[in-house]
């Protein structure tokens, strides 16, 4: 097999990426530049003969003794043009290469992960032999942990192992700590209890302290045997140290739980929530798993408090998670819960018990809250000249309150930016660099047309350079425009976002707002989870979401929701978003599917 | 007491050990006799069953038995340690554990550690510091060398030493200086001023500061080398500021000393409004030409978490004029901010102060940020990047059978015919 050298394989790498690079940028897919096929796969081979396959048998050594092996065997996803945090421990070894960065002699920490697999062997060795390995290896001092590594991504044998660590121990009288977390991590991969708590022994006496992640292991290994209790003895022991992980208390409130120990399960779960450490789904999936068939108002009580951390935390529970859900319900004894999957109309009645949901509305007191909260945090900010200035923003509120209430703001600029779906871009791009295939007067004339039925009022905020003449913003129809709603003009740096969010707030709860944002940006401006929380509610409820159709002639509305989409009861009735585990959810998105559960 | 108890427990509970491992293991309680003992059952493995017969849990017992005088140790030792030991022991088990963390750690640092808020930022600190070491002694490493290389020669010259005639004396860095020097006092009497904005020290972090300072301190260093220096104020400047104190770390004595300007007052009282420019990233304006008679202002804040606008609000709130580097118009960009650090900015103004020229100027842009000057309209220009780019790979391809005829000359001939 080929092995070009060193240089030519970076300058091709850089070059590959870079190609990478233009492709968004040329926007042509088809590849920009062509490889004879023959090359290619020389190529490619290349990269996967180059991996250093220890042979199974020891007795032959496969393994080519060079340096080159060791400037080869580096991972082909880096690039050494990226690797400017590589400084060299040892000397300097300069390659006359073409564009590519000096190469640096590599540091052990560095390089450990840079290194192809290894092949454990598959049965133990003797000394002899693992010695015999080690000195074939190109970087002897690290050969343990690459070894043990392989291992623990091959799965082998714990026996294999375990030779590997006699030949250590005899070689060096001692074990280093990081082989034996290796070690270990394997122990727990292969559930090997009673190796978990002889390595805890030898530990605990060689080193006064542990480290976290020593701990983390010790507790998953020990949590799924049964000697789960000392899992939580060492959970105690985490917490003189730190806050332990969150995976940790997933641990141990599973094994808890397993163990039909519901209230200790609980009284970790809350004492998570207590560290501000945020439980995984599985945990409070695994108290339904659990719980299923226990009587027990205290376990209904805890379980419904779930329900409601998920309620107020605006989480959507993915699909196995809500199978859980559901089969506990259906199996608390002397109540005939019944569950069905159903999808919500847009009217936001459930067609399976009739029951209107929960409308999107705010409270009077969030309301206000939320109000204070945008004017603060969003539109003032650190310096309210950031995104305005004083007189343009008391010209502003002033404007609003001479004209109040309004029915419907639009974001005049974004909504005339429509463009076919297939350039589907989520950011906001400078105005002379979107070649936008709808006229943008008309859109935004159109979209008022749409917008304007009998009496209601509307406020279009623009910029000013909407006001002058040109081939995009006609005089005429700005006029026509302005006979229909009120417009507003801020500066052409100002960010007329918070005016839209400020000037809809200000109007009133049955006021919405047009845009296609979705104002991540302004949501990231408030400091608290729960505000971010109601921000999102009350963006739900209240933004029309424009968008064109394929053809780019005609503009359809996505209605603001009439409903609130969160885990919610009445009491007898429970309604349970849910999403489905492969779909991507960010956070402005919201399930369909519903899990309706009545009582009979 | 422990440790014999600790074995009792061993032995009662590894059902896995068998009696004669046992047996062993009171043996290897001798450290010396272990080698012995245990190269002896080696022997005698081999000659019967090879690798069947191979003791797992021997290094169990290496363990064990070289912790039986550490045992009594710990035991005397008070089990509670203070926050600051508990803290270096931490440490310590990260760098056991294979983590990047640095060999020496003094109190001062591991405060900062301590006060870090969360885990991953007390990482992030410790790489910080462990890189830190390595920059330190890969330093020293390189100065040795150095020594070493000078040895060489003198021993050489002290045989040949024959001082050459020369009109000059050898007084080139003091005499540089002192030039330099001359220079800079004529920009403060003639020269055109060049405003740095000292009123970001609450938008930063410590670190960021240094940074800022670091490179106010280069800045200096270039405007004073040039042929036609600016005349350097910083405005805003707060004595007994966290920028003051960096910098007398920087300058020391010599910040005293220094010729530029450096005051309390807002730039807006020292000069006209009317001449003001502040030259910030997030500008709706770009800069065409440079222009002598005016003032430019250069904000002096690093930001590593980009805050955007924050530079231009000063500017609005003061009502000036505001202006960004033609960046987009003379270069196709590739990657990264658009804002520069401190001293390239102070170079391309240099720059463009001597030549007019955007293209000499914008040089001093990093490389990795753009593919290349823009000489046509971009779209054309994207065009012709690709043709370069297949033809790189061609030529690309070409050298790469080269190497390929150098590493296998025999084959290839072979191919060939």
């Amino acid at each position: 097999m080929a092995l070009f050298s060193q240089t030519s394989h970076w300058g091709f790498q850089a070059l590959l990426r870079k190609c990478h690079m233009f492709w968004p940028v040329s926007r042509c897919l088809a590849a920009s530049f062509s490889i004879p096929t023959r090359e290619k796969i020389n190529y490619f081979s290349f990269m996967t003969s180059s991996s250093t396959a220890l042979p199974v048998d020891p007795k032959e050594t496969g393994v080519l003794p060079t340096e080159k092996r060791s400037e080869i065997d580096c991972k082909e996803e880096k690039g050494w043009d990226e690797e400017t945090k590589e400084i060299p421990e040892g000397k300097h070894h300069f390659s006359s290469s073409v564009g590519a960065a000096k190469k640096w002699s590599m540091s052990p920490v560095v390089s450990r992960h840079k290194f192809t697999n290894v092949q454990p062997p598959e049965k133990p060795l003797q000394s002899e032999e693992w010695n015999r390995l080690r000195e074939n290896f190109q970087l002897p001092e690290i050969f343990e942990e690459l070894m043990l590594n392989s291992m623990i991504r091959c799965n082998s044998p714990i026996d294999v192992a375990k030779s590997l660590l006699t030949h250590v121990a005899k070689r060096n009288g001692d074990i280093a700590y990081n082989v034996l977390v290796k070690y270990l991590t394997l122990c727990v991969q292969q559930g090997q209890v009673s190796e978990i708590r002889d390595v805890y022994d030898i530990m605990k006496v060689r080193f006064k302290i542990l480290e976290i992640g020593a701990y983390n292991l010790f507790i998953k290994g020990l949590s799924n045997s049964d000697q789960w209790r000392m899992a939580l003895t060492l959970l105690e022991e985490v917490k003189k140290i730190m806050i332990p992980s969150r995976t940790s208390y997933e641990s141990c409130i599973k094994a808890a739980s397993c163990h039909q120990e519901m209230k200790l399960a609980f009284e970790l779960y809350h004492e998570m929530l207590t560290k501000d450490v945020v439980p995984t789904l599985d945990v409070l999936q695994s108290f339904f798993d659990f719980g299923k068939g226990m009587k027990g108002a205290e376990l209904q009580k805890e379980l419904f408090g779930i329900l409601l951390y998920l309620r107020e935390n605006q989480i959507y529970p993915h699909e196995t998670f809500m199978r859980s859900i559901k089969l506990w319900f259906e199996s608390i004894p002397g109540r005939s819960w019944r569950g069905h999957l159903t999808n919500i109309k847009d009217s936001g009645q459930c067609p399976v018990c009739n029951h209107q949901l929960e409308d999107s509305n705010l409270t009077e007191e969030e309301y206000n809250n939320l109000s204070e909260r945008i004017i603060r945090d969003v539109i003032h900010g650190t310096d309210t000249f950031r995104k305005t200035s004083p007189q343009e923003f008391e010209a502003f509120q002033t404007f609003v309150e001479n004209r109040l209430p309004f029915d419907i703001v639009i974001d005049g600029l974004n909504v005339s930016h429509i463009k076919p779906r297939r350039m589907h871009c989520e950011n906001h791009l400078p105005v002379y660099l979107v070649a936008s295939v709808l006229d943008k007067k008309e859109t935004l004339l159109d979209a008022i047309n749409c917008l304007a039925k009998d009496n209601v009022r509307l406020l279009v905020l623009g910029r000013k350079h909407m006001m002058i003449n040109s081939s995009n913003w006609k005089r005429e129809i700005m006029k026509e425009m302005q006979n229909k709603a009120d417009f507003f003009f801020a500066e052409n740096i100002s960010d007329d976002d918070a005016f839209l969010l400020y000037a809809t707030l200000r109007s009133g709860k049955h006021c919405k707002f047009v845009t296609r944002d979705f104002l991540r940006d302004h949501k990231a401006c408030l400091s608290d989870s729960l505000t971010r929380h109601l921000f999102r509610k009350w963006q739900r409820g209240h933004q029309i979401v424009l968008s064109s159709s394929g053809d780019g002639k005609r503009i359809n509305f996505l209605p603001a929701f009439q409903y609130d989409c969160v885990v919610q009861t009445t009491g007898d009735t429970w309604h349970i978003p849910y999403k489905d585990v492969f779909e991507e959810k960010y956070s402005y998105q919201v399930p369909r599917k519903w899990l309706c559960i009545q009582q009979k | 007491m422990q440790s014999a108890n600790m074995l009792l427990k061993k032995i009662v509970r590894s059902s896995v050990l068998p009696v004669a491992a046992q047996h062993e293991m009171k043996r290897d309680l001798f450290p010396l006799s272990r080698t012995l003992s245990l190269s002896l059952c080696l022997k005698q493995d081999n000659s019967c069953k090879p690798s069947e017969k191979l003791d797992l849990d021997a290094w169990k017992k290496v363990m064990k038995s070289g912790l039986q005088e550490e045992v009594s140790e710990t035991v005397s030792e008070p089990q509670e340690l203070s926050s600051l030991a508990a803290a270096r022991e931490t440490v310590e088990m990260w760098r056991l554990a294979g983590k990047l963390v640095p060999e020496n750690v003094s109190e001062e640092q591991l405060k900062t550690f301590m006060e870090c808020p969360s885990k991953s930022a007390k990482k992030k600190y410790l790489k910080f510091l462990y890189l830190k070491e390595l920059y330190k002694k890969n330093d020293k490493r390189k100065m040795e060398e150095k020594r070493e290389r000078k040895l060489e020669p003198q021993e050489q010259t002290s045989k040949t030493d024959e001082t050459k005639k020369s009109p000059f004396l050898s007084l080139w860095a003091s005499t540089m200086d002192k030039a330099y020097n001359w220079r800079a006092a004529q920009s403060m009497i003639f020269g055109q001023p060049l405003v740095f904005d000292m009123s970001y020290e609450k938008e930063m972090s410590v670190r960021e500061v240094a940074n800022t300072v670091k490179q106010l301190v280069q800045s200096e260093g270039c405007n004073r080398r040039a042929v036609d220096p600016f005349h350097i104020h910083l405005c805003n400047f707060k004595d007994d500021s966290l920028y003051h104190r960096e910098f007398l770390k920087h300058y020391k004595e010599a910040w005293g000393k220094l010729l530029i300007t450096v005051t309390e007052q807002c730039y807006t009282e020292v000069f006209p409004k009317d001449k003001l420019i502040y030259l910030t990233a997030d500008s709706p304006k770009v800069m065409k030409t440079f222009d002598h008679d005016k003032i430019y202002i250069v904000g002096s804040m690093v930001d590593k978490s980009i805050k955007t606008g924050v530079s231009l609000a000063r500017a609005k709130r003061l009502g000036l004029e505001t202006a960004a580097l033609p960046l987009d118009k003379y270069l196709l960009w590739n990657t990264g901010g658009k804002n520069l650090t401190l001293d390239q900015m102070v170079n391309i103004l240099l720059t463009l102060k001597d030549t007019a020229d955007w293209k000499k100027a914008l040089e001093f842009v990093p490389k990795r940020k753009y593919h290349g000057f823009v000489t046509k309209p971009v779209s054309e220009l994207k065009k012709t990047l690709d043709l370069v780019n297949t033809l790189k790979l061609r030529k690309r391809q070409e050298e790469v059978q080269k190497q390929f005829a150098k590493n296998y000359p025999k084959k290839y001939k072979l191919k060939q015919k």
